[in-house]
């Protein structure tokens, strides 16, 4: 694939970094995640047939 | 996506990904965390400031360095590149405010027609049901799953 290609496709080429290993594992956005968690338990979740 | 965005890295599971948002306040780095759910493969979509000093995470800061429309091209870009990893995921947005949520809510818009080609794309109404989302609702969460 060509530069110019690369640069317009929707998935760009991720580049790997090793300092975001740190975070593996932890829940950066804590009180995110537990708000989101509250309002899926409420709602009616779509149904998609994939 | 015909919007311009930055370039992001992450960490081997693509799940942590990091840019750097160059504006009128200077270089700000974000975090953007894919977080799996109560219900299993719904993830959720955490997004905020990282203090380069401290190493913390600040997701209820409203940055305004000029340039919302490209960090949202490129947390919508970090869509894509999750969802190449994990195509059967659910993610689930919503903001820490109501002005965050509809900060969401622009990026989806700015970004619908792109996104509709890949992605169902649902918003939550205020009666707890997903819609397929339509622009000018507002919305309390945003859901999308990508197409086959």
């Amino acid at each position: 694939m060509k530069v110019d290609e690369l640069n317009k496709a929707k998935i760009p080429v991720v580049k790997i970094n090793k300092k975001l290993e740190e975070f593996r594992g932890k829940v950066l956005f804590p009180k995110k995640l537990a708000l989101a968690n509250e309002m899926l338990s409420k709602a009616k979740l779509p149904i998609i047939e994939k | 996506m015909h919007y311009p965005r930055y370039d992001y890295s992450a960490e081997n599971e693509l799940t942590i990904f990091e840019f750097d948002n160059i504006g009128n306040k200077g270089k700000i780095t974000k975090i953007v965390q894919y977080t799996e759910m109560s219900v299993k493969g719904y993830f959720n979509l955490g997004f905020g400031d990282l203090d380069i000093a401290t190493r913390e995470i600040n997701d209820g800061i409203v940055t305004n360095n000029g340039d919302g429309q490209k960090v949202l091209a490129t947390v919508v870009s970090t869509v894509y590149a999750f969802t190449g990893k994990n195509p059967e995921a659910y993610i689930y947005a919503t903001g820490s405010s109501e002005s965050r949520t509809r900060l969401y809510r622009m990026g989806i818009t700015n970004n619908l027609e792109e996104l509709k080609k890949d992605f169902y794309v649902f918003g939550l109404r205020n009666d707890q049901v997903f819609e397929p989302f339509i622009i000018g609702e507002d919305y309390l969460g945003f859901l999308v799953t990508r197409k086959k």
